[in-house]
């Protein structure tokens, strides 16, 4: 059975079945919602499982969609039966890459640098079973003074097969000095002592994560639902807004969106009454989740570089209104916020300082986004 | 007289990442890229092949393990796949090729109320990850969020701040 359901995957009217109906986004949702859990309930019909099946498969959730399952007759379907082997195949991976992630830091505190691993396994790990979270990137937060060392190490012939990221700074978190940050890491011991961030920068770095690539991926909510639902009784909500009032209202919004679209629930009354997203953010999520691949969004679906257009203009004018900017991600360039009215103003400006960029390259200093 | 090394078969340890769940035992084989999964059965044989265990004693054992009895055929039936699929360290072991189909039905119907031992390989394209969709360094970009390095340097992704 699982041999006809991988070929039916690869099958091309299979694949046909990724043109998806306009429901398909809140189908992966209702897919989704509460799969992070131990327990297994299966919210879609037989029908509308097959429909979401593709979608789950090819953007992540693979995993997720057959925990979801797992406990119901869905199981026992062929689509059932592809997720679950998935399911089984990122076991496996994770087990591998856990190994890689153990080599990394024995090399780096070798070289005395001390990584903090952000997103993949630091968010995987909190998951009922490690092939729930597929990842592929190793990320690194280094110290900016340990960045040049860090890049020597990771270079290590030793390290070849582990694709590692180092970050000396990160957008998600720049509202917060990185002393700060690394005071507040914690090691934690399920992978040979690996360093992570506490949960209130992580719950915030996948807030913004989320948003800065407009949220067309479902398992980035989802490990939002999996964080709020699995905070310790003193989480601090005031570490984790911080102090710059967008941020606070974009992590609002973040949390408000786990609620609404996946059910996540909420254990700080004060923060519940203000977890909201406007009503075009949410809707603008869906739409991302009707076609959950990455080929399908920001920057990979521009066909070329502006800059290669300024000698070969041929396909400009198409290019361009691929290129008109998600309002989730516009907001979030241009530093903000999510109100009721989705704002325009905003993907003009991050237009504008895109057309700026192109013209004058060198503008960094006043970028908010690096 | 069946050679001493397959009588006392040993589980490959070495290229082998393994699994456990909590119904089945995962097993991805390093060199031959590829996966396979063992039933509850199966992994109870494959545990019990530490080379110097008869076939006999392991079906013994296993008979213990499951609270009911189980032939020594039947491991012989879980040897064969599990040597099929280079699980075995020393060379195949008298293959259930050396039974006849009615002793193998025999061997199975015997333990009729034990699951039969199944090594099935994991075939399913490679399912998504999560990666974010960003640009490697050197990648021409227009904003830092674009690169996965986080900067976006005179155009071009990078991981260094300017």
């Amino acid at each position: 059975m699982a041999d006809s359901a991988a070929a039916a995957h690869r099958n091309p009217e299979f694949m046909n079945q990724r043109s998806p109906a306009p429901a398909a986004g809140r189908l992966v949702a209702d897919a989704l919602r509460g799969s992070w859990r131990l327990s297994s309930t299966a919210l879609v019909t037989r029908a509308d499982f097959e429909t979401v099946t593709p979608l789950l498969y090819d953007s992540g959730a693979a995993g997720l969609g057959w925990w979801a399952i797992r406990d119901t007759p869905l199981a026992d379907t062929p689509s059932g039966e592809l997720l679950h082997q998935a399911f089984r195949l990122l076991t496996l991976q994770a087990v591998i890459h856990q190994t890689k992630i153990e080599k990394v830091f024995r090399h780096l505190r070798a070289a005395r640098v001390e990584p903090i691993l952000i997103k993949g396994w630091s968010i995987a790990r909190r998951y009922p079973e490690p092939g729930l979270r597929p990842y592929g990137d190793i990320d690194l937060l280094v110290r900016h003074e340990d960045y040049s060392t860090a890049s020597r190490v990771v270079e290590n012939a030793d390290l070849r097969d582990c694709r590692v990221d180092l970050h000396p700074g990160i957008f998600e978190l720049v509202d917060r000095p990185i002393g700060d940050i690394f005071a507040r890491s914690k090691l934690v011991s399920d992978s040979g002592q690996a360093r992570v961030l506490c949960d209130e920068d992580h719950l915030a770095l996948l807030a913004v994560h989320f948003l800065k690539h407009a949220g067309w991926r479902p398992l980035w909510l989802c490990d939002i639902a999996l964080m709020l639902e699995s905070m310790p009784d003193d989480f601090d909500w005031d570490v984790c807004l911080g102090c710059d009032k967008r941020r606070v209202n974009w992590i609002h919004s973040v949390v408000g969106l786990a609620r609404e679209l996946l059910g996540a629930s909420i254990n700080d009354d004060r923060v519940a009454a203000r977890a909201k997203a406007p009503a075009w953010v949410s809707e603008s999520v869906l739409s991302n989740w009707k076609h959950p691949f990455v080929d399908k969004h920001e920057p990979y679906n521009h066909r070329a570089p502006m800059r290669s257009y300024l000698a070969r203009p041929e396909g400009v004018i198409a290019d361009l209104r691929r290129r008109w900017p998600n309002p989730i991600l516009a907001t979030i360039t241009v530093n903000g916020t999510f109100g009721k009215r989705r704002r325009v103003r905003y993907q003009l400006r991050n237009c504008l300082q895109r057309a700026r960029r192109l013209v004058w390259p060198i503008d960094l200093a006043q970028d908010p986004t690096r | 007289m069946k050679p001493e090394r397959s009588t006392k078969p040993r589980a490959r340890k070495e290229g082998l990442v393994v699994q456990t769940l909590p119904d089945e035992t995962l097993v991805y084989d390093l060199d031959r890229d590829l996966a396979h999964c063992l039933n509850q059965t199966a992994t109870l044989i494959w545990n019990r092949c530490d080379g110097s265990s008869t076939t006999r004693q392991i079906a013994r054992s296993v008979s213990d393990d499951l609270n009911h009895p189980v032939d020594e055929q039947f491991v012989w039936v879980a040897l064969d796949q599990l040597s099929r699929n280079h699980l075995l360290t020393d060379g195949a072991p008298p293959p259930v090729s050396g039974m006849t189909r009615r002793e193998v039905m025999r061997a199975l119907a015997v333990s009729a109320a034990v699951a039969v031992p199944v090594v099935a390989s994991i075939v399913a394209p490679m399912p998504a990850q999560a990666a974010t969709g960003c640009l490697p360094n050197g990648s021409s970009c227009s904003t830092g969020i674009q690169c996965c390095g986080g900067f976006c340097n005179g155009g071009f992704c990078s991981s260094s701040p300017p």
